[in-house]
């Protein structure tokens, strides 16, 4: 095997066994980014380098950062795009609705009747000692039925080139801005790769947002006063607050701002007062009530809960949905779709073992350094211990804390994350990328935003690719090829088609108005 | 003095098979508009907030109810108890909470007593063995103690009491929930007399139906328990629980009044 050289830069060879990407075979391109290839090789290297700081900077002068162990930092963009082809993206998409609708009649049934525990579907003891189980969320119905109105679905592509659900996140799930701020950044650098393919605009995305919220109003209230709630500018995702808030043209508002009188909620503003009727919230559970959960939280407002209960208020997203956020809870959701939907799953998780068996919590044990080891309601990639990768140190201390609550830790088949070419210290290598779609929904079925955010681990070999874990990102392209028939037939996620991605025509311009439907 | 407070009052008494609410009615100082919902435990909930300056809050609920005393059943037993689907039906109340955690050394003489002794002879047991070790002693721990530190300290009150017992009770495998309400002292005084009765705490352990027993009083749950509401420690039944902006100046004082009407 040899490195290719293209645009006189070195591909360096992926030697990862994992998925890649954008090769097939060494040199040799999927059909899907054959174009993109050929396009990319015009450029001169030395452009292509400068227009990779072009992209930095237009991140830093628009302020797009996240904040990384305390430190404020630009979130890299890389400028090798990444592809999904229209068929696959379809699956992907139906795959991540059905998720979603399964999660929500879950939540639905686990702060109301409880079928599900009922039916032995799932233990009540998983759900109750489930550290984001809510009781105060208890019988509280949201007004159109909805408490998942954004959820972001963590996918990664194993080693056979199949999409697996990584993670649920239907809390406050983030990153959408880099998306949106992705495509800005790409199509002024780029906008050469962008005339030769038809890509999925992803800009309607707030005014998708908007709507879903304006949809969750209480009832009767024709034209809802809907608020973004951020803790403030020292959250990591403050600048996506800003930016989705900016973009729906709706006020962005601190909890000192609103305040709760008999159960209805109130904006403060220079001129008075407003009612408040729908809360896009980015604080957390703990810290959004003080009256029901910490009495210390400055950034939350007080008699929160009791406004949503008595319906004057709509949360979004509603709370308790951590619970299903739980990984232990996650090893279920197959069963959930099976149960409430009667379909079966159109994207697998990937494989995990429930340690509170013990013959299974034994077996894992003896062998520790073979399994991925997660703590059930970690985020952002905080606890997660590589078998493969760890230390004898990390593996004692890991065991440890198994061995002390089962309950709290999940044990997960090491997914070698698929591969793409990303630009590395003027270099481009093979990098673990996963993909987080995110899906939207006020109550008229489930919207997916074409694509998502393609995190990328920028250490050779890393697998954790959360921001806040130091990743960058790339671009997320979904080709708008349905009109062309692939040459081979169409398959299932778990083989590609191959063809699936070529494009005949040469001239088409990329317009919002085509792609968007 | 509060510029704005926000409140939950547990003071509504519940209706069970022993105990049906003819009338209850909580009303607030100074003078606002309640809400009322029944919470996750089944207890009925009335939240309000203030908005205007107060130097006091004042919460007064007056039920009337009609009580009997509970009726033992036969228990099941230890096979049955722990049985898989039971087990995790009753999960929330065979977990430790931060209040009802207990060390090694309490524990130590509670695994002797399953052997010999049904279940309601155990919870008997558990009971008694408490209220030998932890003295009945007002103002000895405050509303925020935890059991293990009434344990250490041998003296407690009902509350500290009933959390010890049901720290042991879950460490049995017996399922033990904290009952929040109220005891008529006494049956003996005559109908209409007003007497002082006292807001109190007492045990319900899982022996096929939910069973009283009152460790602090070594009696089970007679037709003076006035049960509000079940939880798996204090902290899901406080009977008022609020936050305030202003200076923390506040003093907490509770009457209970009762008189036996029939």
């Amino acid at each position: 095997m040899c490195s290719v050289a293209l645009m006189g830069m070195i591909f360096e060879d992926d030697s990862s066994g994992a998925w890649n990407e954008m090769f097939e075979a060494p040199g040799k391109p999927r059909p899907i980014y054959e174009r993109l290839f050929a396009e990319i090789d015009r450029f001169d290297p030395a452009e292509l380098l400068q227009r990779s700081d072009q992209l930095s900077h237009t991140f830093l002068d628009r302020g797009v950062t996240f904040a990384h162990s305390g430190e404020e930092r630009p979130f890299p963009l890389d400028l090798m795009p990444r592809l999904l082809g229209a068929i696959e993206w379809d699956l992907l998409e139906r795959g991540i609705s059905q998720r979603v609708r399964a999660l929500e009649a879950f939540l639905g049934d686990v702060y109301g009747a409880g079928q599900v525990f009922e039916d032995g579907v799932i233990p009540k003891s998983v759900v109750t000692t489930s550290s984001h189980f809510c009781r105060a969320a208890h019988s509280i119905e949201p007004p159109n039925g909805v408490r998942i109105t954004v959820a972001g679905i963590d996918l990664v592509r194993d080693e056979i080139g199949k999409f697996r659900i990584l993670e649920d996140n239907v809390r406050i799930p983030s990153g959408v801005s880099y998306v949106i701020e992705n495509r800005r950044a790409m199509t002024q650098t780029f906008s050469a790769l962008f005339s030769n393919h038809r890509v999925h605009p992803v800009d309607s995305y707030p005014a998708r947002l908007l709507a879903a919220l304006r949809l969750a109003a209480p009832y009767g209230i024709g034209d809802p006063v809907v608020v973004v709630l951020s803790p403030g500018v020292y959250n990591a995702a403050y600048f996506e607050h800003v930016l989705l808030a900016r973009m729906m043209g709706i006020e962005l508002v601190e909890g000192r701002d609103l305040v709760c009188r008999s159960n209805h909620v109130f904006m403060r503003m220079t001129n008075g007062e407003r009612p408040v009727h729908v809360i896009y919230r980015r604080v957390d559970d703990d810290w959004l009530d003080p009256l029901q959960f910490r009495p210390d939280s400055v950034i939350g407002v007080a008699g929160l809960v009791n406004a949503a209960r008595a319906g004057n208020v709509a949360l979004a997203n509603a709370l308790g949905n951590g619970v299903a956020d739980d990984k232990l809870v996650y090893t279920y959701v197959p069963d959930f779709i099976r149960f409430y939907l009667g379909e079966e799953p159109l994207i697998e998780n990937v494989e995990t073992f429930r340690l509170e068996d013990p013959d299974v919590l034994g077996e894992v044990l003896q062998s520790l350094d073979a399994y991925v080891l997660k703590p059930v309601d970690g985020s952002g990639g905080k606890g997660i211990v590589i078998g493969p990768q760890a230390d004898e140190q990390t593996l004692t201390s890991v065991r440890d804390a198994i061995i002390m609550s089962p309950r709290n830790w999940i044990a997960q088949r090491p997914v070698a994350l698929s591969t793409h070419p990303t630009l590395v210290d003027e270099q481009v290598s093979p990098r673990h990328v996963d993909l987080r779609p995110f899906a939207v929904s006020g109550g008229q079925g489930v919207w997916v935003l074409p694509g998502g955010l393609t995190r990328v681990a920028l250490g050779a070999g890393e697998l954790v690719v959360n921001s806040s874990r130091g990743g960058g990102s790339k671009d997320t392209w979904v080709l708008n090829d349905q009109l062309v028939a692939p040459r081979g037939p169409a398959t299932d996620v778990g083989q590609p088609p191959r063809n699936a991605g070529v494009i005949p025509r040469q001239n088409d311009e990329y317009t919002d108005q085509e792609a968007e439907q | 003095m509060a510029k704005a407070s926000y409140n939950e009052a547990r003071m509504t008494p519940v209706a069970t098979h022993n105990q049906s609410v003819r009338q209850a009615h909580v009303s607030v100082q100074p003078s606002v508009p309640l809400y009322s919902y029944v919470d996750y435990f089944g207890t009925t909930v009335t939240a309000f907030d203030i908005q205007d300056l107060h130097t006091i809050l004042e919460v007064e609920a007056r039920s009337t109810v009609e009580s009997r005393a509970a009726i033992l059943e036969r228990p099941i037993n230890w096979g049955q108890i722990r049985d898989e689907r039971l087990v995790d039906t009753y999960s929330e109340y065979l977990g430790a909470t931060a209040r009802t955690q207990l060390s090694h050394e309490a524990l130590a003489n509670a695994a002797a007593w399953p052997g010999q002794l049904d279940l309601h002879e155990c919870a008997r047991a558990v009971g008694d063995f408490v209220r030998t070790r932890v003295q009945y002693v007002p103002g000895a721990t405050t509303v925020s103690s935890t059991a293990e530190e009434a344990w250490s300290r041998g003296e407690g009150v009902c509350q500290d009491i009933t959390h010890i017992t049901i720290g042991l009770l879950r460490t049995l495998g017996i399922p033990a929930r904290y009952v929040s309400g109220y005891l008529y002292p006494s049956s003996d005084s005559d109908i209409g007399d007003v007497v002082a009765g006292q807001s109190h705490a007492w045990v319900e352990y899982f022996s096929g139906v939910w069973t009283g027993w009152d460790p602090t009083n070594g009696v089970g749950e007679t037709e003076n328990h006035i049960i509000v509401g079940r939880g798996r420690d204090y902290d899901d039944v406080a009977p008022l629980k609020g936050i305030y902006q202003g200076p923390s100046s506040s003093s907490l004082g509770v009457s209970v009044e009762m008189s036996r009407i029939v």
